[in-house]
């Protein structure tokens, strides 16, 4: 089967009209195996992709650009009870996941 | 829902942005497409389980917000494609992806068929599914 999911771009489009990664700190709620995250990671200064489905977080894992190995990192925490500080975060994104 | 929103409020720098981004149950439109025409081909149907869903993480959010969480900044629907080669291929995937929350009705199922079977050598299979996207922000 083939399947493309939004071939013309336009959640990346509006996702970056309606926010600017640049330089921030950001988390993914849901990020599956993080299609969304790669369309923006590249800007932050950090992303943390969540999402309890650990087989999605080893594909997102694979599939994660060399050159955002520093960046981007995964947990397969619950969003009910987040492992980080307070006020770690600049950007929090549910992704497909409220 | 709300317990996690309220530990992205807790994780979230003051003035944080929390970004809500879902599909929105709205009988999506069935097209065939080619580079020359598309051609609406019916509507999928909206199950109870996926309404139920869409009213829950509206309600989570109303909470939220009423708990002086977060404040909406904006909000903006658009459209998101799911692009099939075949009319068989989406019937597959809402059968074996979807199958709780959006159904294809036969009539819609023929129609989309024939579209796709007379149609151009280019032709696929999409669904126009409706996506919301609101900016919220930390109080």
């Amino acid at each position: 089967m083939t399947l493309f999911k939004d071939p013309e771009g336009n959640e990346k489009k509006h996702l970056h009209r309606s926010v600017n990664f640049n330089s921030k700190r950001v988390l993914e709620i849901g990020c599956g195996e993080g299609r969304l995250m790669w369309q923006y990671a590249s800007a932050s200064s950090l992303t943390i992709g969540l999402d309890s489905d650990k087989n999605a977080l080893r594909v997102a894992s694979i599939d994660r650009p060399t050159k955002l190995d520093n960046k981007v990192h995964f947990s397969a925490a619950q969003a009910e009870y987040l492992p980080f500080r307070k006020e770690t975060f600049d950007i929090a994104v549910l992704a497909w996941s409220l | 829902m709300v317990h996690a929103l309220s530990e992205i409020q807790r994780v979230l720098t003051p003035d944080g942005i929390l970004i809500d981004l879902r599909p929105i149950l709205d009988h999506w439109h069935v097209e065939v497409a080619s580079a020359r025409e598309v051609r609406e081909t019916g509507r999928v149907q909206d199950f109870p389980m996926g309404l139920a869903d869409d009213e829950a993480a509206n309600r989570a959010m109303a909470t939220a917000e009423s708990n002086r969480w977060f404040k909406r900044e904006s909000e903006e629907f658009f459209p998101l494609y799911y692009s099939w080669d075949s009319a068989n291929e989406i019937e597959e995937w809402i059968h074996d992806e979807w199958e709780n929350f959006i159904g294809l009705g036969d009539e819609t199922k023929q129609a989309t068929r024939s579209a796709w079977a007379l149609g151009d050598g280019d032709s696929r299979v999409r669904v126009r599914v409706k996506m919301l996207l609101t900016r919220w922000r930390k109080i």
